[in-house]
């Protein structure tokens, strides 16, 4: 491990920003705003682009740089890539033989679109997506913060169709833009002035007092009948009106002060760990003052220039998916495994964060409560199935960890489409089954309390999860 | 065997097959059967007119039942339906003959239901059969008695039509409202269908906060597109001349070997090419990169060049506009063309495409032409055609404000040319001398849209004024009705409140006019309570009736022309009311209904779920098809009966291909006759309803089946039961069965029989139809065998066969069928058993007016029913 350098720059950054500041804002902000004191449940999503390294076992780097963990459930042993979570084993689990089937047969690089969302976007002509898996619990657990929830993503805005820049998409399938810089998020969160906000929340008041009043001098002219089919009109009013007042509260409770000396608010992707870094402690921070409940954080976009790309400088490394593409150079799989690594490492450090933060209503640590993803749309390059998954924590919502889960049939030891480098591999047949990761979305919505059978075209749960 | 059948049908009387002269049966003509099943119509025969609505409180007629009817039930139904077996759980001795004030009236209806489509008592029962006297005279009495208990319970109708618009209806009111053309409705939820398969159905019309919300946001974005503040935004434009293209590309010193070709004076066939129509010279040419023109306006008409660019069957011109095209507003795309041979069987139309290519694999590309355009014009004389596509719709490039260059930011305008040609000699290709392309595009400024809300007054300097006009103006519109006073006042109350938070008055304004799209009686239907409701049943008001009668036939809010006799109290007027339905239907916005009525009526949206369908054209066509043949029967006044079977087809080039019908071209639709050979006529046969009704792989007798009787017949057939053994596909033995065994082998397990036999040979008639409804005669080596038998022993022999039975002996069930649709979808709520009444008149009146669909809607709109709370 590559402790010293990160142990300064890991110091650095929490001295101003983290620890410092979360204690004492800790015990007057948070306890005055949770919800009559329910214990949140959160849901965070990691994505990175590019997948990652799958060699043949017959290759020599097999041994120390293949993704995917060695053995059973419970017995499971770590490569070097994602040895670095060895400490917090009993946090996670890795999944495999996940995928969603429209996405099969398309170039990896249409799909970080498609991701959290399990939509058949196709590789080419119109483009219509769905609804992603963060912004269904946002629907539920939204109103209950501040914003119903942070979209995040190193290059920001929303990208292109099938060059997704967001891993967020509404109800209509229309992409969110993501924030990208610390600064810009750092306002939103605790900044932010409500003037606006405030004339706009008075305007929508006096609309619906007056809409009110014109629908009870309606009802009054109307046979008992229709007076019932006009109250549910009234109803969605009063509704309104009550999500108004909820909103009033949040324009006038104050909105936490922060402590900015030290925190790394400029911090660009060419500084990668620092920048990194600031964006997990933001999630980290807004989840601790519980401005929101869901999260969702795009590590760059597929194939392409742009900042991401510059991550890997954090580990030494030239552009990365150029990493992809170079594994069968001298050193190739061991770059792109150590790459992933340092992907690994980062959600790492910030799944400790959370279980080194007591929850504050008391109910266990933070991580108990939340449940924090990180995968890739791809696994082997540009081969868009057995989507390399982590996922950790969760213990309060159900799920236990500590688990290799194997899914699907024919492909034990993830060899399916290692090694390849061409694009007939990602376009070939497929010849062995994978379980629709839409069924493990389910699982996970049901989790949360949303109460749904369905998603992404698919209904049902993912056993054994 | 099945000879000898027929002919037994024919000695007991049934007038729908003739003896040949060698002994063959023949079947009739379908048009004969069309004959032969009117006179037999029992709407037709009833002499005197149905018991009008208000006047006598109608009785049971108890001593009839005594003395004529319950005998004849007692003979041929109590065996079966009696205290010793009770099949169906029905007891004939137990029901109460008093049908108005008795707990029975269902049953009856069912009883009515089994005798008068012949399907009791059984065929093969012959010791309970029931003279064709005797069962007239039940069935007469049913009629009667159903009717008077009908009118009785019609002032205590459980539903009601105050409803909520459907998202089509709203979308089509705001667009009819504002002046935009554009969908603006489409991030409200899904509505969900009615029993008989209706969105407009108005206990299900629900309401909730998010919906609510929704419309706030739909109505106050639809304001601000519609309205403009401030200068005329300064257009982007582009302008291609082919003239000038081609000398820019020539070669500077003239030597017409490099690049040119001069030699050879004919036009080129099949290459996308710059063409001097004079000198002959070619010059390859594929577009490329247009920059924004600033020494030029749009709008120019310059002179015909001899430069044209030809542009093959299928072929597109891709232009890349870079990044500068603006956000929102309207792309008006100018291309002047024309074709090169003048075959009125070749068609030629044009077509755009919107695309970019951001990085590797993370690319788009759009059709943004809501229609092809064909082009007519002559080579020697081009005409320009145009589009207007509203820029905020479409998918566009996001990182084309980007200041670097990667991921790339330009955007590609592709023209294609949509075509028929034949080839050959002289191929049919399109001729394109000069293209503007300019944004944002304003027909005048401030735009119409504008100038509607905020018109030109005297008063305009004064707000409080001006105020109160656009208000009243504009509230008259949302609401369908005349403003009072203290209304207005609310409203100037809440722009009072808002005007000090906008910088102009118009700002303001729209925030208020948004405040009253979210209003019940914009998003509703109203039907108000009157003090003095003495008529029974109650009526709604004129200006109510208005209203209903627009979203009927315009599915959208009344016009002022509409609106205007309604005011005065005269719209119910005969003359008033014919003279508004003819004006009515003229209007394109009639076509709404065409298209609204009959996707609802026949289900169409199951073919978006269809995905063997791959041919995008094939599909368009498949489901423009109905709604082509609906609207020429309703633009004609043709008999519904030609939705059963007629000798014409309603197709274009593409669906007459896939039909098989010769010399049809275009994209149009078209009335053509056709040939019996053709195994068409009718809708039944559609491509559409035989595609939606398959399993992606094969034909789908069941769901055919469960689709005649829901949709065409009005009868469904019971929801299946509970632990319905599925077909068992790993039994080898049922593999090897056709679709048609598979079927039969499944009806014959006891739990099935009794609904299969009542659905399957619906559905098997059609088994000479595939997956994608072309005609077959043989199914993996067999011949199609499309024979069955109908519960009552009636026989259908293939698609002619059912169609002649359909002809023969159910005319009044489909006609009836038929009103209870339409009028189901004009009323917007179910039908009762309250209206049954209603729905039997109409049906007579109907009728006797030869079936005709125009008379139909006049009928429906005249009628009690329709006037009624």
């Amino acid at each position: 491990m590559n402790n010293k350098s990160l142990m300064t720059n890991r110091r650095n950054f929490l001295r101003g920003s983290g620890v410092a500041l979360a204690l004492p804002w800790f015990e007057t902000f948070a306890a005055r705003n949770f919800d009559g004191g329910e214990t949140p449940k959160r849901f965070v999503s990691i994505y990175h682009p590019d997948g990652v390294g799958l060699p043949l076992k017959s290759d020599p780097a097999w041994k120390d740089w293949s993704w995917f963990p060695r053995g059973g459930e419970k017995d499971f042993e770590l490569t070097k890539v994602l040895n670095v979570l060895e400490p917090l084993r009993s946090d996670i689990t890795i999944y495999s033989g996940l995928s969603h089937p429209a996405a099969r047969r398309v170039h990896g690089h249409s799909n970080a679109d498609q991701y959290l969302t399990g939509a058949s976007i196709g590789g080419e002509g119109a483009y219509q997506n769905s609804i992603s898996l963060d912004q269904v619990y946002a629907g539920l657990a939204g109103d209950r913060t501040r914003h119903s929830s942070l979209v995040l993503s190193t290059n920001g805005g929303v990208g292109g169709p099938r060059g997704a820049q967001t891993q967020s998409f509404n109800l209509e399938g229309r992409p969110i833009p993501a924030m990208n810089k610390p600064k810009q998020i750092f306002d939103l969160l605790f900044v932010t002035s409500g003037k606006n906000a405030r004339e706009r929340l008075a305007r929508s008041k006096s609309a619906l007092d007056l809409l009110i009043d014109n629908s009870r001098s309606l009802g009054r002219q109307l046979s008992k009948h229709d007076q019932e089919t006009l109250k549910q009109y009234l109803d969605s009013v009063r509704d309104t009106e009550l999500k108004l007042a909820k909103a009033q509260q949040w324009i006038d409770t104050p909105i936490p002060q922060v402590d900015t000396r030290n925190l790394h608010l400029d911090a660009e992707p060419k500084e990668a760990r620092l920048y990194f870094q600031t964006m997990y402690e933001l999630i980290y921070l807004a989840f601790l003052s519980d401005s929101t409940r869901v999260a969702t954080f795009q590590l760059g976009r597929e194939n392409g220039e742009g900042p991401h790309d510059l991550l890997s400088l954090a580990v030494g490394l030239g552009g990365a998916h150029g990493l992809t593409h170079a594994i069968k150079s001298p050193d190739g799989w061991k770059n792109l495994g150590t790459y992933n690594r340092y992907q690994a490492e980062e959600f790492g450090r910030f799944v400790q964060r959370l279980k080194d933060t007591p929850e504050p209503t008391g109910k266990g640590n933070m991580l108990d409560n939340t449940f924090a993803m990180h995968g890739s749309a791809s696994s082997s390059f540009h081969l868009s199935r057995n989507y390399p998954i982590i996922s950790a924590g969760g213990q309060n919502l159900g799920f236990r960890n500590g688990r290799y889960l194997k899914f699907g049939k024919g492909n034990e030891d993830n060899q399916a489409g290692a090694g390849i480098d061409t694009d007939a591999g990602w376009s070939s047949e497929m010849e062995l089954e994978e379980l629709p990761l839409a069924k493990f979305f389910i699982t996970v919505l049901q989790r949360l309390g949303v109460e749904s059978d369905s998603f992404g075209g698919q209904t049902g749960t993912l056993p054994r999860v | 065997m099945k000879t000898v059948r027929k002919t037994a049908l024919l000695v007991l009387g049934s007038a729908w097959t003739l003896l040949a002269t060698n002994g063959q049966v023949t079947p009739i003509s379908l048009e004969t059967a069309k004959e032969q099943g009117r006179v037999k119509s029992r709407f037709l025969k009833e002499t005197r007119e149905v018991a009008r609505a208000t006047d006598i409180i109608p009785k049971a007629n108890v001593a009839f039942f005594r003395k004529s009817v319950g005998p004849i039930l007692i003979k041929s139904c109590q065996a079966c339906h009696g205290p010793e077996k009770s099949k169906g759980k029905l007891r004939i001795d137990q029901l109460n003959p008093d049908l108005l004030h008795g707990p029975d009236v269902e049953r009856w209806r069912a009883v009515f239901n089994a005798l008068s489509k012949s399907e009791m008592p059984p065929e093969d029962e012959p010791a309970y059969a029931l003279a064709d006297e005797d069962r007239g005279r039940v069935v007469d009495w049913l009629t009667e008695e159903l009717n008077a208990a009908s009118l009785l319970r019609r002032n205590n109708r459980e539903h009601s039509s105050f409803r909520r618009l459907t998202n089509y209806e709203y979308n089509y009111a705001l667009q009819d409202l504002l002046g935009l053309p554009y969908l603006l409705a489409n991030k409200l939820p899904p509505e969900t269908v009615s029993e008989d398969g209706f969105k407009n159905s108005s206990e299900l019309l629900q309401m909730s906060a998010m919906q609510f919300e929704t419309y706030r946001e739909i109505g106050l974005n639809a304001l601000k597109r519609a309205t403009v503040s401030g200068e005329r935004p300064p257009a982007v434009t582009y302008i291609l001349s082919m003239q000038e293209e081609m000398a820019k590309l020539m070669p500077k010193n003239d030597t017409k070997e490099s690049g040119t070709n001069k030699k050879n004076k004919k036009k080129p066939k099949n290459q996308q090419q710059l063409f001097h129509r004079e000198t002959g010279e070619t010059l390859q040419f594929s577009g490329g990169k247009l920059l924004p023109r600033t020494e030029l306006m749009a709008g120019q008409t310059p002179d015909i060049s001899p430069v044209v660019l030809l542009l093959p069957r299928s072929s597109e011109l891709k232009l890349d506009l870079d990044r500068f095209l603006p956000d929102e507003g309207i792309l008006h795309v100018r291309i002047r063309a024309g074709r090169s041979t003048m075959n009125p069987d070749e068609y030629a139309g044009l077509r755009l495409i919107f695309s970019a290519h951001t990085s590797n694999n993370a690319n788009f590309s759009q059709v943004i032409s809501e229609r092809d355009i064909p082009v007519t014009a002559t080579a020697d004389n081009p005409e320009f055609i145009h589009f207007d596509i509203p820029l905020s719709d479409i998918q566009r490039n996001p990182f084309r404000k980007l200041t670097t260059t990667f991921p790339r930011r330009d955007e590609f305008l592709h023209i294609q040319n949509v075509s028929n040609s034949i080839g050959g000699e002289e191929p049919l290709q399109v001729l394109i001398d000069y293209i503007e392309i300019s944004a944002p595009y304003y027909e005048q400024w401030p735009p119409k849209t504008h100038t509607d809300i905020f018109f030109a007054s005297d008063h305009k300097g004064d707000e409080q004024v001006y105020g109160r006009q656009v208000l009243n103006r504009f509230l008259r519109r949302v609401w369908r009705r005349p403003v009072n006073t203290e209304e207005l006042e609310q409203f100037m109350g809440l722009f009072a409140k808002y005007r000090p938070g906008f910088s102009t008055f118009e700002q303001a304004m729209v925030e208020v006019l948004a405040t009253a799209l979210a209003t019940p009686e914009f998003l509703y239907l109203t039907q108000r309570v009157t003090i003095n409701e003495t008529k029974s049943p109650a009526r709604i008001s004129d200006l109510e009736f208005a209203s209903r009668l627009s979203m009927f036939l315009w599915s959208s809010i009344p016009d002022d022309e509409l609106l205007k006799p309604a005011a005065q109290g005269k719209l119910s007027e005969p003359e008033v009311l014919t003279s508004q339905i003819k004006r009515m239907l003229a209007d394109p916005r009639s076509k709404r209904f065409s298209q609204n009525f009959v996707e609802q009526w026949l289900g169409l949206d199951r073919m978006n779920s269809v995905t063997h369908v791959t041919d995008r054209a094939l599909r368009e066509a498949m489901l423009e098809e109905p709604i082509a043949f609906f609207d020429q029967a309703l633009r004609h006044n043709l008999s519904i009966m030609d939705f059963i079977h007629s000798d014409y087809a309603i197709v274009n080039e593409r669906l007459a291909a896939h039909y098989q019908i010769p010399q049809v071209y275009g994209p149009h639709f078209r009335k053509v006759p056709i040939a019996h050979s053709t195994n068409r006529g009718g809708l039944l046969t559609s491509a559409a309803i035989m595609t939606m009704n398959s399993d992606g792989k094969d034909s789908h007798p069941l769901k055919r089946g469960v689709w005649m009787l829901k949709r065409i017949l009005d009868d469904p057939p019971p929801p299946p039961p509970p632990n319905v053994p599925e077909v068992d596909l790993t039994n080898p033995e049922i593999l090897k069965m056709t679709v048609k065994e598979r079927i039969a082998d499944h009806r014959n397990k006891p739990a099935c029989v009794s609904c299969h036999s009542k659905i399957d040979p619906w559905g098997i008639a059609f088994e000479n139809y595939d997956a994608l409804g072309a005609f077959r005669t043989r199914i993996q080596n067999k011949p199609v065998d499309a024979t069955s038998d109908l519960f009552n022993r009636q026989t259908l022999d293939g698609i002619d066969g059912l169609k002649r039975y359909l002809l023969t002996d159910r005319q009044d069930q489909f006609a009836r069928a038929m009103v209870h649709k339409l009028a189901a979808y004009a009323l917007g709520r179910p039908l009762s058993f309250a209206d049954r009444a209603d729905i039997d008149r109409l049906t007579a009146q109907f009728r006797r007016q030869d079936d005709c669909l125009g008379d139909l809607i006049n009928l429906i709109v005249s009628s009690n029913i329709f006037i009624a709370k």
